[in-house]
C-alpha cells in the first residue's frame, strides 16, 4: 500500500515520505482519506504556493523526529483550570468534569470539511489518533459558568498531531487556553470551533517551540448569530511555526476579536496568518497584530478579510498589524489583504514596520534609563496592546513571558 | 465571456446594479460618463495594411526583423527569447478571469502599406493624420506652435510656454516624430526603437532589456520575442529636456497584437517627462496589448513618466476589449535620482499591470500615483513595486481605485527593503470605492522589510491622514469628514495637474469623484 502511497505526493521529500508511511499504518477510513489526499495534493506547503511563500515547510522540515528535546515549561496557571494534556503517546483529562461540559473521544476520523484551504490542519486531522489518543476529541459545551479549560501540548521528539472540536452550545461560553511547547520535529494541531447563537468563547493561545521543529496550530470557528469570539495569540516561534485562524461570521450580529502578538529571536520564524470572511450582514471585526523581531528572526502576517456581495453588507472590520525591527538582521513580511464585493461596508486595515521611535527613545535616555531597559520598556508596551484582551487569568502571565524574552 | 464574468462572486450579478444614497451623485456621473457606450475614441481606420502572417512562430519573428532591417545581434536577441518564451507559462495568480488566448490567433506586426517613417509630415498618409487629429493629437509642429510665437531658445523659455513632441505609433509602427530636430539641438534623442537600433545601436544595446530582462515574466518575454516599435529617448548630461516628450499610442488593425517598447535613458542629472496615450476601435474580438518600458535614471536625473490609458474596454456585456498586460518598471541607477510615475486607468477589458521602481542608488526616489476606474465588466489588477535598495532610498504609493457596474478593481503593490537599504522610507495609502452593488474592490499590499532603520507605512483608510494638517483644517472649522476628503482630494488633484493638456480633458472628469463611502 505504501508503495501506491507514494504517488501521491510529487516529488517527496523524506520527511513527505514518512507522512505517507505514518498514514499507511492508520486504519483504513473513506473520511481519513479524503483529508490526507487534501493535503497531498500539494505535500508540506512551501514558498512556491501564495499562501505560503513566507513560511516554508517543505524546505524547513528535513525529518519528522528530532532527538528527545525537552518540551518548553508551561507559564500558563493550571490551578483552577480543567487540565487536558497531549503527549506523543497519549492524552490526559481530568477525572471528574462538572457539569456543563461533555467530552467524546471519537476513534475515528470526523470529516474534515475545507481541507483543501489548510493544508497542515487536513494533515493533523488524517494523521490524529493512534496509540493512547483519539482521532477526534469532541467537546459539547451547554453551560455560561466553567472554569478555564487549558491545554497543554508537549512531545518528546516525535511527531504529533491532534484534532478537536468544539461545540458550544445556544447561550453557553467557554474561556480557553492552550500552550503549544514543542519538542517534536513536526507538530500540528487542528481545533474546529461551531458557536451557536448568543455564545462565547475567549481563547488564549501560547506558543513557544524549539529552533530546529516545525509548528502548526490551525483554528476554524464559525460564529452564529450575536455570537462573540476573542483570542489572543502569543508565539515566539520556531523553526518555522505557523499559527492560522479562519473564521466565518455565518449570522447577523457576530463579532470576533482577533489579537496576536509576536516575538522572534534569532533563528525563529513566527507566522500569523489569518482569513475571516463575513458571511452574514452586520458582523464586526477588529484585528491587532503586533510583532517584534530580532536579528536573525523573522515575522510573518497575512491577513485577509473577504466580503460576499450578497451576504456582506454593513460589514464593520478593522486589520491593523504593526512591526519592530528591532535589530539589523531582523525581517518582517505582511499580507494584508481585503477582497470587498458588498458596497455598504467599512473595512480598513492597516500596516506599519520599523524601528522603535528615537524621539522615545531619547525621552527615556535623558531621564537616565540604561538602553536596553528602555528598549525593553517601549516593546513591552507596544506589544502590550495585543494582548489586553485576554482573560484575567492568563494575561499576567502572557506580558510576563513578552517581558521576559524582551529583556533576556 | 459569458453573462457573469469576474470572479466567482459575479456569479448571479446579471440584473440592474444599485448604488447605495450615501456616494456623491458627481462620482456616480463621473463614472458613468467612462462607461463604454460613451467611447469616443472607439472609430476605426480604414487604411491598406500590410500583415505578418498570422500567428507566432520563428518564422513570425524573422519577418518582423527583416521588415525593420534589423542587424543580426538584435534578431538572436529575439529567438532567444521566444525560445524562452515557449517554456513559461502564462501567469494565473492575478485576480482577473478571461478566455484561454490564442497566441496563434493574432497578427503579430501590422503596418501601414505606405511604409513606416515619412521624409515630412506631407507624407503620412492622410488617412492617419486625420486619425490622430480625431483623437486630438496633432502630429504637424505648426499646429501644436499655433499661439506661440517664434521657437523657444532656452528651457527655462520652454517651462513657460510649453509644447509637446509625438512619437506617433500606429499599430505595429511609428507614423510620425515631431520636433525631432529642435530636440536635437539640445542632443535629446527622440526617435521611435526602430530608427534607434540603426542610428545609436550601441545605446540600445547597453540598456536594452538591462531593466526589464528578456526572460523577466511571461509577457515581457513574448514582447522581447516580438516587439514591433515604440519610443526611443537619450537625454545626455545636465539636460533638462525643453518640452514633454510622448507617444501616443494608436491600435487599429483587427486581430492585431500591440507589442511596443519604450526605452528612456536619462543620463547625470537629466530631466524630462513623458507621457503616452492609449487608445483602440471598438472591435468584438479581444486584443492584445503586451508592452514593455524600461526607465534608466542615472545620478541626479529624474524621469516622470505618466499614462492615461483609455483602451477600448469592451461593451457592457464584456464583448470584445484590450488585454492589457504590461511590464513597466524604472531604474534609479544612479544616487539622488528619482522616478515617478502617474497613471490614470480608464480602458482594457483586463489590466495586469506594475509600474515599479528599483531603488538602487542612495537617496534614490520612487513614486507611483494612480487612478484607476473600472465599470461595466472590466477588470483591473494593477499596482506597483518598490524595491529598496540603496540608503535612505524613499517610495510613496498614492491608488485611488473606483469600481462601478460589474467590474473589479485590485490593487497589488510590493515594497521591499533590502538588508542594506539603512533608513529607507515608504508611505502607501490605498483608497477604493465602490459605486453599486455588483462590483468589487481588492487591496492586496505586499511588505518585505529586512533593514531595521526602515519605516514603512500603508494605510487604507481616509482618517488616517497627517493629525498636523487634519487639525489645521479642523482649526479653521471645516468638518472633519470635508476636511479629510479635501485634503485627499487636493493631493490627487495636484497629481493630476502635472499631466499634461492634451490628456487632463480625461483627467479632469476623474476629479469630480470625490471619496465620500470609501470602503478602505
Amino acid at each position: 500500500m505504501t508503495t501506491a502511497l507514494r504517488d501521491f505526493i510529487k516529488n517527496p521529500t523524506p520527511a513527505e515520505l514518512e507522512l505517507v508511511a505514518r498514514y499507511g499504518a492508520q486504519p483504513e477510513d473513506s473520511r481519513r482519506e479524503r483529508a490526507f489526499l487534501a493535503f497531498a495534493e500539494t505535500g508540506l506547503p512551501h514558498r512556491r504556493m501564495e499562501a505560503w511563500k513566507w513560511t516554508d515547510f517543505k524546505a524547513a522540515l528535513k525529518a519528522l523526529e528530532t532527538p528527545a528535546a525537552a518540551s518548553a515549561k508551561d507559564p500558563l496557571p493550571h490551578e483552577g483550570a480543567l487540565v487536558f494534556r497531549f503527549t506523543p503517546n497519549g492524552f490526559e483529562a481530568p477525572v471528574n468534569m462538572p457539569e456543563g461540559i461533555r467530552m467524546v473521544e471519537q476513534p475515528g476520523m470526523q470529516a474534515f470539511p475545507g481541507a483543501e484551504n489548510v493544508p497542515l490542519g487536513a494533515l493533523a486531522a488524517a494523521l490524529s489518533g493512534g496509540g493512547k489518543r483519539p482521532a477526534t476529541l469532541i467537546f459539547e459545551i451547554t453551560s455560561g459558568n466553567l472554569p478555564r479549560l487549558h491545554f497543554v501540548f508537549s512531545g518528546s521528539g516525535q511527531a504529533s498531531f491532534a484534532r478537536i472540536v468544539f461545540l458550544i452550545r445556544s447561550g453557553a461560553s467557554l474561556n480557553l487556553s492552550e500552550s503549544y511547547l514543542g519538542g517534536a520535529g513536526l507538530t500540528s494541531t487542528v481545533l474546529e470551533f461551531d458557536l451557536e447563537q448568543d455564545t462565547a468563547i475567549n481563547r488564549a493561545i501560547f506558543q513557544r517551540g524549539g529552533a530546529d521543529e516545525a509548528l502548526a496550530v490551525t483554528g476554524i470557528a464559525h460564529l452564529g448569530a450575536n455570537a462573540e469570539m476573542t483570542q489572543t495569540t502569543l508565539s515566539f516561534g520556531a523553526k518555522v511555526a505557523r499559527m492560522e485562524t479562519r473564521v466565518v461570521h455565518q449570522a447577523t450580529g457576530a463579532k470576533l476579536n482577533l489579537n496576536a502578538a509576536y516575538l522572534s529571536g534569532r533563528g525563529f520564524h513566527t507566522d500569523i496568518t489569518t482569513n475571516v470572511r463575513h458571511g452574514a450582514p452586520s458582523c464586526v471585526t477588529r484585528q491587532l497584530t503586533k510583532g517584534a523581531v530580532l536579528d536573525g528572526g523573522t515575522g510573518v502576517f497575512q491577513g485577509k478579510f473577504f466580503v460576499p456581495r450578497k451576504t456582506g453588507q454593513h460589514t464593520d472590520a478593522d486589520m491593523q498589524h504593526q512591526a519592530l525591527l528591532l535589530e539589523d538582521g531582523a525581517q518582517v513580511f505582511a499580507k494584508p489583504e481585503l477582497e470587498i464585493y458588498a458596497d455598504d461596508v467599512e473595512c480598513a486595515h492597516g500596516n506599519t514596520c520599523g524601528a522603535l521611535d528615537d524621539a522615545q527613545m531619547f525621552y527615556l535616555r535623558q531621564r537616565g534609563i540604561p538602553e536596553n531597559q528602555a528598549r525593553a520598556m517601549l516593546t513591552e508596551a507596544f506589544i502590550a496592546e495585543a494582548l489586553g484582551k485576554a482573560d484575567d487569568s492568563v494575561r499576567e502571565v502572557l506580558l510576563a513571558e513578552a517581558q521576559n524574552w524582551l529583556s533576556s | 465571456m459569458d453573462c457573469c464574468g469576474g470572479t466567482t462572486e459575479h456569479e448571479d450579478d446579471c440584473g440592474e446594479v444599485k448604488v447605495k444614497d450615501s456616494i456623491d451623485a458627481k462620482t456616480v456621473e463621473a463614472a458613468k460618463a467612462l462607461e463604454s457606450e460613451n467611447y469616443s475614441a472607439g472609430f476605426s481606420t480604414t487604411i491598406e495594411t500590410d500583415f505578418a502572417p498570422k500567428g507566432l512562430s520563428e518564422d513570425t519573428i524573422r519577418y518582423i526583423s527583416a521588415a525593420k532591417n534589423e542587424p543580426e545581434w538584435l534578431l538572436e536577441w529575439r529567438l532567444k527569447a521566444y525560445e524562452r518564451w515557449l517554456t513559461m507559462e502564462e501567469p494565473s495568480w492575478a485576480m482577473v478571469r478571461y478566455p484561454k488566448i490564442d497566441y496563434q490567433g493574432y497578427y503579430y506586426y501590422a503596418a501601414p502599406k505606405a511604409g513606416a517613417k515619412y521624409a515630412s509630415i506631407d507624407d503620412v498618409p492622410k488617412e492617419i493624420l486625420e486619425t490622430y487629429e480625431k483623437l486630438g493629437i496633432p502630429l504637424r509642429e505648426a499646429e501644436v506652435l499655433l499661439g506661440v510665437e517664434g521657437a523657444v531658445e532656452t528651457a527655462a523659455e520652454g517651462r513657460e510656454k510649453p509644447r509637446v513632441a509625438v512619437d506617433a505609433v500606429f499599430d505595429s509602427v511609428s507614423v510620425a516624430t515631431t520636433f525631432r530636430k529642435e530636440l536635437q539641438k539640445a542632443g535629446v534623442i527622440f526617435m521611435s526603437i526602430s530608427e534607434a537600433v540603426h542610428e545609436y545601436p550601441d545605446l540600445v544595446k547597453k540598456y536594452l532589456g538591462t531593466v526589464v530582462p528578456q526572460s523577466d515574466n511571461f509577457f515581457a518575454t513574448l514582447n522581447s520575442a516580438v516587439f514591433s516599435d515604440g519610443t526611443f529617448v537619450y537625454i545626455p548630461k545636465g539636460v533638462r529636456c525643453p518640452m514633454e516628450l510622448s507617444t501616443y499610442f494608436r491600435m487599429n488593425a483587427e486581430n492585431t497584437g500591440q507589442f511596443e517598447r519604450t526605452l528612456i535613458i536619462a543620463d547625470e542629472a537629466a530631466y524630462v517627462s513623458y507621457l503616452e496615450g492609449c487608445t483602440a476601435p471598438m472591435r468584438d474580438e479581444n486584443q492584445l496589448h503586451a508592452a514593455v518600458v524600461e526607465l534608466v535614471a542615472l545620478e541626479d536625473a529624474e524621469i516622470k513618466y505618466s499614462t492615461v490609458q483609455n483602451w477600448w474596454p469592451g461593451d457592457e456585456d464584456g464583448k470584445g476589449g484590450i488585454f492589457n498586460f504590461v511590464t513597466k518598471r524604472g531604474d534609479c541607477r544612479g544616487d539622488r535620482s528619482k522616478i515617478s510615475w502617474t497613471q490614470v486607468e480608464t480602458g482594457s477589458a483586463v489590466t495586469w499591470k506594475y509600474p515599479s521602481c528599483i531603488l538602487r542608488g542612495d537617496d534614490s526616489v520612487g513614486e507611483f500615483y494612480s487612478i484607476a476606474v473600472t465599470n461595466g465588466r472590466q477588470q483591473a489588477d494593477t499596482g506597483t513595486k518598490m524595491i529598496h535598495l540603496g540608503k535612505r532610498t524613499k517610495s510613496r504609493i498614492i491608488s485611488k481605485g473606483i469600481s462601478a457596474g460589474k467590474s473589479d478593481n485590485t490593487y497589488r503593490g510590493l515594497v521591499s527593503v533590502n538588508r542594506k537599504a539603512v533608513n529607507a522610507r515608504n508611505f502607501t495609502q490605498c483608497d477604493s470605492l465602490l459605486i453599486g452593488d455588483k462590483c468589487g474592490a481588492h487591496t492586496i499590499p505586499y511588505v518585505e522589510n529586512r533593514c531595521a532603520s526602515a519605516q514603512l507605512e500603508h494605510e487604507a483608510t481616509t482618517t488616517k491622514l497627517s493629525e498636523d494638517q487634519l487639525f489645521y483644517a479642523r482649526q479653521r472649522g471645516i468638518a472633519e469628514e470635508d476636511a479629510v476628503a479635501l485634503l485627499v482630494n487636493g493631493f490627487v488633484r495636484d497629481v493630476l495637474q502635472h499631466l499634461p493638456m492634451e490628456f487632463a480633458v480625461e483627467a479632469q472628469s476623474l476629479l469630480k469623484v470625490s471619496l465620500e463611502g470609501s470602503v478602505g
